[in-house]
């Protein structure tokens, strides 16, 4: 690829510069398509969200329409969501419960493990045309769980998703660990989009050095709604989990609700977060339990899956469409087996900060957007500086950029194999 | 009916029709703080997402876009005035257009609905929220008060609005 749009690394002399080109330019996102999205592992959903054997959601993966299913064998199943007659996709719905699925147009029937069942005027095709493997509902190439989270690639080939995750796998066990029943998507998606880069939103989402000139008014409103007496500062590090994915761990003066509790919560709620942060102790020994519970995690998963551990859970995907475009889902997860109590203010701290109309994300999309305006100029004015940190002894500051230079080593490499 | 209930239902019907109207406007010149005091002592502001039942979700059990209590509400024009909301500096252009507006009393409360759609302009894009209000309003010395607004938006998702960084 034209060199013009390949960051510029010397790592002795701090130096971490991104082409604003490769925010707006087609030919980058056509290649993205292709040596990103094509290849690497990509969230399709969360094990809680099919409870029950027949249980399906439906869900656009990389622009490919998915089926999300779990068959009467309890075993679930990644299906490409379009008729093999003529394409239609066989399920309209966004989610629910079904053996099987009929496809409106010329009514051929799918069991939920993809199988052709029912093919209507069977007379016009010879005897064993519904067992052609080519005309059975097509699954992804590749398909695998770690925990409850779900991954497709489109790839045939390549490394095993445990493999992919490297360290963001202890990650994602951290969270899944803060229930000894297993953690569950809570109802209601926050579904949106931005008009930006979604390379942008992968920085952003790890993003600790904008939060005090971004996110003044919520730091503002933490101190108005809750009063002075929690007064913990930001302050953590910055992790490469290894394949792009990257976290950053830190203290935060939110209330979280499996500890850092809050005047808002009350006296009762104190004795319930104490309760559970002992039996988180007692459960997986004091250092474990101290760190799922205190701290707070903003980690990407490259390229496109961002688990925040903050004042809430949040799994949210972003997709691009366009250069300029991604489409943004988000999902709460929490323990299933929360109090009411605590379900409710788990969801009132998840809409205080995060989503469309929370008190900072908006500002993050006004950022984001902003950005994408500024990058109109990206041949006059060429670069991005993520260098924060690269000097600094003693490991990387959660507010330094550590994050993005992990997002963009990765970026560059895939897009570099790609080919020419 | 008789003629004394259809009067009734009538002044009813005024009556909430107009402060709806005045709530809308409010919000269209960026009156927040008068906004703010059509709220009752205890009252919430709810807009659930898309892919529930908006009319019959609970927001201590479904995840919605935005969850405010009575401080919450404040806290938000309290932001809403404040140039470090960036979304909302400059601020955008809304229009709420309200109608269909359907009224009912039962006792204290009286539970209203009506369609809206907010256009919102800024920065050259033009973003417009469809959907139904449902409200419960109350009577306090003498005039309405919001004791729930609940913004229902009749879209599939959000998109390609970003945000809902506008009071709906």
């Amino acid at each position: 690829m034209d060199q013009s749009l390949r960051p510029v690394v010397d790592e002795t002399r701090g130096i971490y510069r991104v082409p604003r080109r490769a925010f707006v330019d087609q030919s980058v996102f056509e290649r993205e398509c292709r040596a990103i999205f094509d290849k690497c592992w990509l969230y399709l959903g969360h094990a809680s969200e099919l409870p029950n054997p027949g249980d399906f959601v439906t869900r656009k993966v990389a622009g490919r329409p998915m089926l999300f299913t779990r068959d009467k064998e309890d075993k679930y199943h990644a299906l490409i969501n379009t008729c093999p007659h003529r394409g239609a996709v066989v399920c309209r719905e966004r989610k629910g419960s079904s053996p099987a699925f009929q496809c409106m147009y010329h009514g051929w029937v799918f069991a939920n493990t993809g199988r052709l069942m029912v093919v209507p005027g069977h007379a016009g095709y010879p005897a064993d045309y519904k067992e052609d493997p080519g005309k059975q509902l097509s699954h992804a190439p590749r398909f695998d769980r770690f925990g409850d989270f779900f991954f497709v690639s489109f790839a045939a080939d390549g490394e095993d998703l445990a493999t992919y995750l490297a360290g963001a796998g202890d990650y994602l066990k951290l969270v899944s660990e803060q229930s000894a029943k297993g953690m569950t998507i809570v109802g209601g998606t926050q579904e949106y989009s931005i008009r930006g880069n979604w390379k942008l939103l992968a920085e952003n989402s790890v993003d600790g050095y904008h939060a005090a000139s971004t996110h003044s008014t919520y730091l503002e409103y933490l101190k108005n709604a809750n009063g002075s007496t929690h007064d913990t500062r930001l302050a953590g590090f910055g992790h490469d989990l290894g394949n792009g994915h990257a976290v950053i761990e830190y203290f935060a003066p939110w209330g979280r609700p499996i500890a850092n509790w809050i005047p808002l919560w009350g006296e009762e709620g104190k004795r319930e977060i104490e309760a559970i942060q002992q039996d988180l102790t007692a459960r997986l020994g004091q250092e474990r339990a101290d760190r799922i519970a205190k701290q707070s995690r903003n980690m990407i998963i490259f390229p496109n899956l961002v688990i925040n551990d903050v004042m809430a859970i949040t799994v949210r995907t972003f997709w691009p469409t366009a250069p300029d475009y991604m489409e943004v889902n988000a999902w709460a997860l929490a323990p299933a087996e929360e109090s009411e109590w605590l379900r409710k203010f788990r969801l009132f701290n998840f809409t205080e900060f995060l989503g469309p109309g929370g008190f900072a994300t908006p500002d993050d999309v006004e950022a984001i957007e902003k950005c994408q305006v500024g990058y109109q100029a990206s041949r006059e004015a060429q670069y991005n500086d993520i260098s924060r940190g690269m000097l600094r002894e003693g490991g990387s500051a959660y507010d330094d950029e550590l994050q993005m230079r992990c997002f963009w080593n990765e970026w560059d490499r895939r897009v570099q194999e790609y080919g020419a | 009916m008789t003629r004394e209930a259809d009067i009734d239902a009538m002044l009813l019907q005024h009556r909430v029709q107009s402060f709806l109207f005045h709530e809308a406007d409010l919000l269209d010149r960026w009156e927040l703080n008068e906004w703010e005091a059509l709220f009752a002592d205890e009252a919430s502001y709810l807009v659930p997402p898309t892919d529930v039942d908006g009319d019959f979700a609970d927001p201590s059990k479904s995840l919605f876009y935005i969850f405010d209590d009575r401080t919450r509400i404040h806290e938000r024009v309290v932001r809403l005035e404040k140039k470090g909301a960036h979304s909302e500096f400059p601020r955008s252009k809304t229009r709420h257009l309200v109608s269909n507006v359907l009224a009912e009393q039962d006792g204290e409360t009286i539970t209203a609905t009506a369609s809206f759609a907010v256009w919102r302009s800024k920065d050259g894009n033009t973003d417009i929220f469809v959907g139904h209000y449902a409200y419960q309003l109350i009577e306090v010395d003498g005039a309405l008060r919001i004791a729930e607004k609940k913004c229902v938006l009749d879209m599939d998702a959000l998109r390609p609005h970003a945000r809902i960084s506008i009071l709906l």
